[in-house]
């Protein structure tokens, strides 16, 4: 007679539920001293400039705690939780913990660490005393003759003082053993399931997630297949075109000394072909300009400035490396203001200030023009699209008597 | 004339060499990368090298940039870029050295074989030759230019082609006028953008470039 159950999945997955509510223990004594702690100096310091500090730190612990548990909860549920944080984007303390007051996750991890200790208990007590009294009746022949007991009540007092009793304890254990272990599994699982259903991301959460990360990602893509697309049509369809032209070129040359007619009709092919190139080209331009690809933003901002009739100061301290489609979306803007500055608003300087933050790329493009500018215009409403696509906003304020300022904002995570 | 080529698709590097040898010059070397490009320029020193804009490893602009730095190292080293688009920053980074000898075309304008090889033989001769676009870009930047508002329609045509780097007699025959007129056109435009008379063209060329490019 062993005292080991019999390897079976079960057995395994027993053993796990076991380590998972034990484990919970050490996690569970810190929760419960952030809830003391945390809950006491934060509301003592909210009277202080300390209190949003203290909350950010305080925060910061829990999300540590939280963060184990979710590993604690992935281990046993053999998945992954995720976590639902999003970044936090104002600059100040103060700004930094209203922005996590608001966001339910805060509430959620605060929820579970409060939950944690009396739950962990509530899981742990039964499942542990289930469980040493099923191994212990399995294990009793191996044991109870060791420990004799002659007060044992008369009804327990044969299966624990005769070999015969001891070997049907053994009987009852095993007997017992599966619903233990389903009990242990159970409890186990939900408690893991609670965590997942607190912690984790909810289905909405996680749906929105999933369309921001696959709308970057077309995004980003649909930038780099414009960047292919302009390399091909120079180096593809305008290089045949070329080559075409030089045939037709020397051709014509040759025709010299023929047929006067044939050598227009020549000419005139290669007009045409002249005119092919460049509409392909005003078209490429369009797509993505080459100056973009080849030097960068910095560079074709500034090509931009001193191409504009009005004088553009430009200021973009340090360039930042931002994604390709925020580049380029960030250069159309800036081109269609100057373009509007000098065209309508009668404009005699503009002012271009690129700012990157950690994060974000903000563009500000100031004229001192006479205002007036209809945002819903094509031009403008274009471009705001554009922005739009890229998860950035686009703002234009244009009252009558100027300036217009257009400001585009583009989060990048860089 | 001895010419270097420097492009790297293959279909236009041959029909440069075709109508090169055609009118009569000789491609000592035709080279697809930059690298092989500044060797090939040291080796052969040639009377002109024509050099694609976006060159391999990086297709951005790596072609300008060797001719820059061959320019830098063999000052006056006649060099004519070709490229697909124009900017007008790349025209001001060739003319930044105040030097002559310096091109900056559509591959287009290989096609318009007179004026093509025309511009290759002012090139190598110490001359300029801008591509219209690019003086078109030059004239939107400075539409608010008083000096330019001052202009007749007439003399605005003389400069573009000035700014093109058209001697007085080529630009005599492209607007079929007199030598007489046009002298006197070009005084005029030199004296209304505040710039000194000066008998030599090239020289006269760079001041008109220099002055739309400030």
């Amino acid at each position: 007679m062993t005292s080991a159950p019999p390897r079976t999945p079960w057995a395994g997955r027993t053993a796990r539920s076991l380590g998972y509510l034990a484990c919970a223990v050490p996690v569970a004594v810190p929760a419960l001293a952030w809830c003391v702690v945390s809950v006491v100096l934060v509301l003592l310091l909210a009277l202080t400039r300390l209190g949003p500090r203290a909350f950010l730190a305080s925060s910061f612990l829990a999300r540590s705690l939280a963060g184990l548990e979710r590993r604690r909860a992935g281990w046993l549920l053999r998945r992954p939780v995720a976590s639902p944080y999003a970044a936090l984007t104002a600059p100040t303390p103060g700004g930094r913990a209203r922005e996590l007051l608001g966001r339910p996750a805060t509430w959620r991890d605060a929820a579970w660490l409060a939950l944690l200790f009396p739950l962990s208990l509530v899981c742990l007590l039964p499942a542990l005393v289930s469980t040493l009294v099923t191994v212990g009746l399995v294990a009793a022949p191996a044991w109870l003759w060791a420990v004799p007991n002659p007060n044992a009540p008369w009804f327990v007092a044969p299966l624990v003082s005769t070999w015969p009793g001891r070997v049907v304890g053994t009987m009852i254990g095993l007997a017992l053993a599966p619903a233990v272990a389903y009990l242990v599994v159970r409890l186990a699982d939900g408690q893991a399931r609670l965590a997942d259903w607190l912690l984790g991301v909810g289905p909405q959460q996680a749906l929105a997630q999933r369309l921001v990360e696959t709308r970057a990602r077309v995004v980003d893509a649909q930038a780099a297949e414009l960047r292919r697309i302009e390399r091909d049509l120079h180096d593809g369809a305008q290089a045949r075109i070329v080559a075409a032209g030089m045939t037709l070129a020397l051709a014509e040359r040759k025709l010299r000394t023929g047929p006067p007619a044939a050598a227009d009709d020549v000419r005139l092919a290669r007009r045409q072909l002249d005119d092919a190139l460049a509409e392909l080209r005003r078209l490429v331009r369009g797509i993505h300009p080459p100056i973009l690809t080849d030097r960068g933003l910095a560079a074709a901002l500034s090509a931009l400035a001193a191409d504009s009739p009005l004088p553009v100061d430009i200021r973009a301290p340090g360039t930042p490396s931002v994604p390709a489609a925020v580049e380029s979306a960030a250069y159309f803007v800036v081109a269609e203001a100057l373009t509007n500055a000098a065209k309508h608003a009668d404009a005699t300087s503009c002012r271009v200030d690129i700012d990157a933050a950690p994060g974000t790329l903000t563009v500000r493009v100031t004229d001192d023009g006479r205002g007036g500018a209809d945002p819903a215009g094509a031009g403008l409403d274009g471009l705001r699209r554009r922005v739009e696509a890229l998860a950035g906003t686009l703002t234009v304020t244009s009252p009558a008597g100027g300036p217009t300022v257009v400001l585009a904002e583009f989060p990048c995570a860089s | 004339m001895r010419i270097v080529i420097a492009e790297d698709l293959l279909l236009l590097r041959d029909g440069l060499i075709r109508i090169l040898t055609d009118t009569g010059h000789t491609v000592v070397a035709a080279v697809d990368n930059a690298t092989d490009l500044r060797a090939a320029v040291a080796e052969h020193r040639p009377d002109l090298s024509i050099v694609d804009v976006r060159l391999p490893p990086g297709f951005r602009d790596e072609g300008l940039r060797a001719a820059l730095a061959i320019r830098a190292g063999t000052p006056d080293a006649p060099v004519l870029i070709l490229s697909q688009y124009v900017e007008r920053a790349y025209a001001a980074d060739l003319l930044a050295d105040g030097r002559g000898s310096v091109g900056y075309l559509l591959k287009d304008r290989v096609t318009s074989l007179d004026d093509f090889l025309d511009a290759i033989e002012r090139v190598a001769a110490g001359g300029t030759a801008m591509d219209p676009e690019v003086v078109s870009q030059l004239f939107a930047r400075n539409s608010r230019n008083r000096g330019l508002a001052a202009l007749t329609p007439r003399e605005r045509e003389v400069l573009g082609l000035m700014a093109q780097g058209l001697s007085n007699s080529a630009i005599c025959a492209a607007l079929v006028l007199a030598p007489v007129s046009v002298e006197k056109h070009i005084s005029n435009i030199l004296a209304k953008l505040d710039l000194p008379p000066a008998d030599d063209t090239h020289r006269r060329v760079r001041a008109v470039l220099a002055y739309l490019n400030r």
